[in-house]
């Protein structure tokens, strides 16, 4: 059944928001947020059988791209954080403190 | 039915693969597990017909991207003490689990709300390199451009980002 | 709709234009290189031009009509719209309305032309005649609207550029507060126009706001509502046009240049308050009282203003407090419900006082600013074209028959006699004979006798064609006006009294020859007797008086200004400095106070929450998404 792809990617999608609020290592919440992006791709794919249509799959190559040029920022950015305080810890920045 | 048990098969592989993700301390464990969730997606993928996603989700995002993590992780040359103490982060998980249960029931309801059908393998005609490709470059050639200028602009991003030299002050 | 035509709207358009233009021109260069003044003239020139062009037409094709039907609109667009209230941006030329329209364009063409000349060498040209094109264009929104609201837009604006060109010389403090003083007491009448406009909308305002639909409902006013709008709108005539008690800014108003008194304080503006009353002479004509106590008003103001200008020295002074008087002869004819003779004097008023004006300009540009009577005198060999065009002004202010300033006073204070305001008509005739006299006193001081500053005296000629030339056409007008609407006396037939009658309610009472006669007589024998003791006492040259007991007093207005501050202003500030040092800080603050307080108690409470870690945010928002779910779940069932 299509309704069994989609609670999978809801779970998936799920585990990708713990990864994010509950870890502190960079690059764990990065890989996290590639997880929820691949959990939005399942959906894609999965609603796209449904109605015998392809723009899913069109979209979900759209996602791809999207993800590749997050993923190239998102690791120039974990190196600069590397490079200025020698940790990967999410803590070390908190700069919004009130 | 050889469709559902590879189903069932390869969501038990990727839920157990994204749930290391989260669980790992060190980031090559988490990054090992996440590309064992992303292969297979790739297999439920070619279950849903999708044979151009098929090969791209392996190519693309279990090669390419993942290869680049994965590069990332070692070029940082992490040690141990530059990883967060993360002693609690089970509690956090847990709590985080408890959070987001109604968001999970939620979402889950709305799908069940939706008419399925059974997701049999489509033949000829769908998903393929050419019938993707013509709906690609016709309806929706302005945002696969806009796309390109969009991986251009995050290229000349990450270089200026990365690649600074010691800040001056 | 053949009463419908389309370049209605043009007439005020085309000065409108120039002044954005012209104010464009002067903002963008007036920090760099000056543009020749030249252009600037010809810009400024032109609109107003177009515009008397314009009311030529609309003149003739309104004559081209039958004469119960003569009006045309312009609708040009629905400003707004509110409940019963309809406001469109509608104009309506009517005979009233076409008349003024005629001679607003005219004479502020001719002191357009004329400012060319005076104002020439200004640093501030170019905002002189954006101004002064604003100003015309008001006016004619004012004269041209048609309802009650349009007319308040040009009449605000005509406010407005009237502080903007009393206060034109603004390096001069004592300038600037006369601009102030201007616009905070027109502000007052204001507020009552604001007030009448508001009750006549209350009152019958339902059936549409525009002069047409209200004529039809006049009669459905109660009579004690009826009052009160009319004085209401009468406070806000008072305010534009001077009268008691709000008169005190026009004599100030000459700080601004002289052309500028000539045209808004003389030939258009003041006028505005008059036309007001005209205009709404549907409701006026349904309350007596109301139109007594105008006239009243008006009459009284009349004398005080004369008593006044009996005894100022400054030029310009003397010609505003004539005006004042002179408007007090236009609101005593409107308030005996002789519609037509005030408006007629307001037509003829604007050939003489502009004229009037417009030559002690000449004077004062020849005498290089120099205003004070008792500093003049012999200039009649030195400027003949000034001397011989002021002298028929002044003859028509003083009211010598046949001059134009004779017909139109004349026929106010016949109207006052025959509806039995008998001693309206004492004073009037009385203020008559004392208009006589301060013009002579004005001319023989000037013109006649010998030089009492010689230097100046020397340097001093006509002005240049383009300030004289004006000044001829206008002597011509002030001679020739009044025949435009002679009495049936002098074998004429009232021509403009039969072309206003359909825009206004006069009331004509029948009465013998006889008085007539003696309305005629008492107004020249007033004059004769002005002038014969202006003569005796200013025509042979008179030495510069001591200022003394009573006529001290008078120079000094009663000292009405100074009561004026000492009742209204001084307890006025003494209000608003306790206000500032006790009641603000006290009781209005101390809401913003709390406030603030509370805000900073509030922020340091949840700055708890704020701790810093983009990590902890994304758990506030996926909490939120949760609490969002669980209640979605809820109603999705």
């Amino acid at each position: 059944m299509i309704q069994d792809y989609l609670i999978l990617s809801i779970i998936l999608f799920c585990i990708g928001i713990l990864g994010v609020v509950s870890r502190r290592n960079v690059l764990i919440i990065f890989m996290s947020i590639e997880l929820m992006l691949n959990a939005a791709n399942l959906a894609f794919i999965a609603f796209s059988r449904l109605h015998l249509s392809m723009d899913g799959h069109v979209l979900a190559m759209m996602v791809m791209a999207v993800a590749a040029a997050e993923a190239a920022l998102a690791l120039a950015v974990v190196i600069l954080l590397h490079k200025h305080k020698g940790k990967l810890d999410s803590n070390v920045f908190s700069l919004l403190k009130g | 039915m050889f469709a559902d048990w590879l189903f069932t098969g390869f969501s038990i592989l990727s839920v157990l693969g994204a749930i290391g993700l989260v669980i790992f301390r060190h980031p090559m464990n988490g990054a090992m597990s996440l590309v064992i969730t992303l292969i297979s997606l790739a297999g439920l993928y070619a279950l849903l017909s999708a044979k151009l996603i098929f090969v791209i989700q392996l190519i693309v995002y279990a090669g390419a991207i993942m290869s680049l993590i994965l590069f990332i992780i070692m070029f940082l040359n992490v040690q141990n003490d530059d990883l967060p103490n993360e002693k609690d982060r089970f509690l956090y998980l847990i709590g985080g689990g408890v959070v987001l249960a109604p968001v999970f029931f939620f979402l889950k309801k709305i799908v069940q709300s939706i008419p399925g059908t059974e997701a049999t393998i489509v033949g000829n005609g769908f998903g393929g390199v050419k019938e993707v490709g013509l709906v690609l470059f016709k309806d929706w050639l302005l945002p696969f451009e806009i796309v390109s200028i969009l991986l251009l602009v995050a290229l000349i991003g990450a270089v200026v980002i990365a690649g600074k030299r010691r800040m001056s002050k | 709709m053949e009463h419908s035509v389309s370049y209605l709207g043009l007439i005020p358009l085309f000065p409108l234009i120039g002044a954005v233009v012209l104010g464009v021109m002067h903002i963008d260069t007036c920090t760099r290189r000056k543009l020749p003044e030249k252009l600037y003239g010809v810009l400024a020139c032109i609109g107003p031009v177009i515009s008397f062009i314009y009311a030529l037409v609309v003149f003739f094709q309104l004559k081209s009509m039958p004469a119960d039907s003569r009006f045309l609109i312009h609708d040009a667009f629905t400003w707004f719209s509110v409940g019963d209230l309809h406001i469109t941006m509608g104009f309506l030329a009517d005979p009233l309305s076409s008349l003024m329209l005629l001679f607003v364009t005219f004479i502020g063409s001719l002191i357009h032309i004329y400012s060319v000349g005076y104002m020439a060498g200004d640093e501030n040209f170019g905002k002189f005649f954006s101004y002064m094109n604003l100003f015309l264009g008001s006016m004619l929104i004012l004269v041209l609207g048609s309802g009650p609201v349009v007319m308040f837009v040009g009449w605000e604006g005509v406010g407005l550029c009237s502080y903007l060109l009393i206060s034109f010389y603004s390096k001069d403090t004592d300038n600037v507060l006369a601009g102030n003083k201007a616009f905070i007491v027109n502000r007052i009448g204001d507020l009552g126009f604001v007030l009448g406009m508001a009750f006549l909308f209350w009152a019958i305002g339902s059936g549409g706001f525009d002069y047409l639909s209200l004529r039809e409902n006049a009669h459905q006013l109660a009579p004690g509502i009826g009052l009160t709008i009319c004085l209401l709108l009468f406070v806000g005539a008072c305010g534009k046009s001077a009268q008691i008690p709000l008169f005190v800014w026009l004599p100030d108003a000459m700080a601004g240049p002289t052309p500028v008194s000539a045209l808004i304080h003389a030939a258009t503006m003041v006028t505005a308050g008059v036309y007001m009353v005209a205009r709404f002479s549907f409701i006026y004509a349904e309350v007596p009282l109301a139109g007594s106590i105008v006239a009243w008003t008006g009459i009284l103001t009349a004398l005080l203003a004369a008593i006044f200008a009996m005894f100022q020295r400054d030029i310009k002074k003397i010609l505003a407090y004539s005006t004042v008087s002179q408007l007090g002869y236009m609101f005593a004819g409107v308030g005996v419900a002789a519609y037509s003779a005030g408006i007629f004097h307001v037509f003829t008023h604007a050939f003489f006082k502009a004229l009037l004006f417009l030559g002690a300009g000449a004077v004062i540009y020849a005498l290089h600013h120099e205003q004070d009577i008792w500093k003049m005198g012999g200039l009649k060999e030195k400027m003949p074209k000034t001397y011989w065009t002021m002298l028929i002004g002044a003859l028509a202010l003083a009211g010598c028959p046949p001059f134009a300033g004779f017909f139109s006073k004349d026929e106010i204070l016949f109207s006052a006699l025959a509806t039995g305001h008998t001693g309206i008509w004492i004073i009037g005739v009385t203020v008559a004979g004392m208009t006589a006299y301060y013009s002579f006193r004005m001319i023989f001081l000037v013109f006649h006798g010998t030089p009492r500053n010689k230097e100046s005296f020397n340097h001093a000629e006509d002005a240049p064609g383009v300030m004289t030339i004006p000044l001829i056409i206008l002597a011509v007008g002030a001679l020739f006006a009044g025949f435009l609407n002679l009495p049936a006396l002098f074998g004429g037939n009232l021509n403009v009294s039969h072309w206003l009658a359909p825009s206004l309610a006069d009331h004509h009472p029948h009465v013998g020859i006889s008085v007539e006669l003696l309305a005629v007589a008492a107004s020249v024998i007033a004059f004769a007797i002005g002038i014969t003791v202006s003569y005796r006492k200013f025509g042979q040259g008179a030495d510069e008086p001591e200022y003394s007991g009573f006529t001290e007093f008078c120079y000094n207005k009663f000292y009405i200004d100074e009561l004026y501050h000492a009742v209204l202003v001084r307890p006025y500030k003494a209000v608003g400095s306790v206000i500032w040092k006790f009641f603000e800080p006290n009781v209005t603050d101390i809401h913003v106070k709390i406030a603030t307080w509370l805000y900073q108690k509030a922020g340091t409470a949840f700055k708890v929450f704020q701790v810093g870690y983009v990590r902890v945010y994304a758990i506030y928002m996926v909490i939120g998404l949760s609490i969002m779910s669980l209640l979605l779940s809820q109603s999705l069932n």
